[in-house]
């Protein structure tokens, strides 16, 4: 059978059971055994098992499981409160303000947590009742938490930026030193986006009444409440940064601050540590049984030699290098309309990036953008896993079809930021550069 | 019939059971990794076992909990097609779609017991400056595939019997776990 029919069968099937409803772990594992079975035999599979005893033993994994298990004691910590009244205090009484203002938190939580969810969460639970209340537009309100959540990825810490790293073989640390300048880029972006448009149409987000807004007392006071989350910020970002810590023991530190923050918060409870530890591992497990089969997925797809196939298909896209690139993040953008950024990455990683180094091209640069398009994905419909988050949070009056609605402005400002990203590449790599 | 509604009672409380215990280990690795930072910078003393602990306990941590997650449909799947069916329809497709996870999962552990049976031929030791045995670690590896295993079989039961018009049980017809998604 001629390679090109064998990949066209290959992702083909993928796509199939993917569609059926089967689970991208056994989807990635049970098609790719078979095509091992069928270009290597029977003993190509020691290679599964095998190959899943290295990624127990890999160290950076462990990052995983701690960043995940600080993000849901900060959510439960209720740090995010607190924050809440600060911005609505300071920001109420600018039209937009509140909706900037909850933009301003989601890269907070994000600068603390490596997961979009759990922004979207706690800033749908908190942040989306009081905009609604004071006249906000709904689509308006809902796609700034959206766009908010995705901030968490490309702010470090990250577990794509990890998966990123182990994949490609790039530093953790650089990446998420990286991220830094980008992430604040499209906060910038979004936070000016929200700002015109409610200046020119109040309508959308309108300006508070002065008796809400307190008064300069009441407004230095709520300031205490960013001591914390800059505590914790502090001891992740700054130990790596400092060169004290690896991302694996900078995760243990910001376990270590959140537990702190829940502490003065007086939220520490025994059920607290429970829950948070079960619903740690539930993300955690599905994390590594789809990172297992993607192992695989990758040795099956090499030995079928699609790698060349898939580099002779790239020398036609016109445009050369830079061709190349767009095209990339075309694939990477419909992509994320349909899969979870951790599939997406195990999928395309081992066939894009020979391509980008051999093109010349910065694989830390190649992965700012990557993520990007990752955290356009988690809001972009129909599967972006933010829509289903705050889905499951929201009013009943409110439909996917209005959170589908709300993101498409957000959307397109974000690809404004990548495409700045892409033209101007010492976005991403100034930084690292400067300080490791 | 209602033997095999215990049998498959019986497999979703142990995996109950490993997914709950599993849940706690996140707690020593946290400890052991902070320990290492503080003792290399309070004391200027790294430990030799530390991490290397931490990791293997990370290591059966990850693998554990595949078959508690899938008691809940934990593990991602794309549904936007699927939930559109009716629900004979969609167990139906489950029972066929299941092929290709126990095609996987029969690798995984045929594969995985081989692993571990030559590991411990030899009471596999890690070669590091610690050396602690590494053959526990390697036997979680079927022993996990198997628990994912179980529960697959579990869910395919359910399916037939759905296809063919059974009404379950209550408790085995719940899909959603008692805590909530992450």
């Amino acid at each position: 059978m001629s390679i090109e029919l064998l990949t066209l069968l290959f992702f083909g099937s993928l796509l199939v059971f993917i569609l059926l409803g089967l689970p991208l772990a056994f989807v990635l594992g049970g098609v790719s055994v078979i095509f091992l079975y069928f270009t290597w035999g029977f003993d190509a599979f020691y290679l599964v098992a095998s190959k899943m005893w290295e990624s127990m033993n890999s160290f950076t994994l462990v990052a995983i499981p701690l960043f995940v298990f600080m993000a849901m004691i900060l959510e439960r910590a209720g740090v995010a409160t607190n924050l809440y009244r600060m911005m609505h205090l300071w920001w109420g009484g600018v039209r937009g303000g509140l909706a900037i203002g909850t933009v301003g938190i989601c890269a907070l939580m994000g600068a603390m947590v490596g997961l979009s969810g759990a922004a979207v969460v706690t800033m749908g639970t908190i942040a989306l009742p009081a905009m609604l209340e004071r006249g906000y537009n709904k689509e308006m309100a809902l796609g700034a938490i959206n766009a908010g959540g995705g901030f968490a990825v490309l702010l470090p810490p990250s577990i794509l930026m990890i998966l990123y790293g182990l994949i490609t073989g790039v530093s953790v640390g650089k990446m998420f030193v990286a991220g830094i300048l980008p992430g604040l880029l499209l906060v910038g972006l979004v936070t000016l986006y929200i700002a015109i448009r409610c200046f020119f149409q109040p309508e959308m987000g309108p300006a508070l009444p002065k008796e809400e807004r307190g008064d300069w007392g009441e407004r230095f006071r709520s300031l205490r409440s960013v001591i914390l989350p800059i505590l914790v910020v502090l001891m992740v970002l700054g130990s790596i940064i400092a060169g004290i810590a690896t991302p694996t023991e900078s995760a243990a530190m910001g376990v270590l601050g959140a537990l702190i923050s829940a502490v003065v918060q007086r939220a520490l409870t025994w059920e607290v540590i429970r829950t948070s530890a079960i619903r740690t591992l539930r993300l955690t497990a599905m994390i590594m049984w789809i990172l297992f089969a993607a192992h695989a997925f990758s040795a099956a797809y090499s030995a079928m030699g699609a790698q060349s196939l898939i580099s002779g298909l790239m020398e036609h896209i016109p445009g050369g290098p830079w061709g190349t690139i767009i095209f990339m993040m075309a694939v990477l953008f419909f992509l994320g309309m349909v899969l979870d950024p951790v599939g997406i990455m195990l999928i395309t990683l081992p066939v894009f990036l020979p391509i980008i180094t051999e093109l010349g091209f910065d694989p830390i640069w190649f992965g700012i953008l990557f993520i990007i398009n990752m955290e356009i994905g988690y809001m972009t419909p129909p599967f972006g896993f933010n829509l289903f988050y705050l889905k499951g949070v929201v009013p009943p009056s409110i439909t996917m079809g209005d959170i589908y609605r709300s993101v498409i402005p957000y959307t397109v400002v974000e690809l404004i930021g990548l495409a700045l990203v892409v033209m101007f590449p010492a976005i991403a790599t100034w930084l690292p550069s400067m300080v490791m | 019939m209602q033997a095999l509604y215990a049998l498959m009672r019986a497999i979703t409380c142990l995996n109950e059971w490993v997914g709950r215990v599993t849940a706690y280990l996140i707690i020593p690795v946290f400890f052991l990794i902070l320990a290492e930072v503080f003792m290399r910078y309070l004391f200027g003393a790294p430990a030799v076992w530390t991490n290397e602990l931490a990791q293997l306990v990370f290591g059966v941590y990850a693998i554990m909990a595949g078959g508690y997650l899938a008691i809940s449909k934990g593990h991602v799947n794309v549904d936007i097609i699927h939930s559109k069916f009716p629900v004979r329809t969609r167990a139906l497709i489950d029972v066929l779609t299941s092929a290709m996870f126990f095609i996987f999962m029969g690798a995984l552990l045929y594969f995985g017991v081989s692993l571990a049976l030559e590991s411990m031929e030899t009471w596999e030791h890690s070669q590091s400056a610690w050396n602690p045995p590494i053959w526990p670690a390697k036997l979680m590896i079927p022993v996990a595939a198997a628990l994912l295993l179980l529960q697959g079989i579990v869910k395919l039961l359910k399916d037939i019997l759905t296809v063919a018009g059974v009404a379950l049980p209550a408790d085995l017809a719940a899909e959603s776990a008692p805590e909530e998604h992450a």
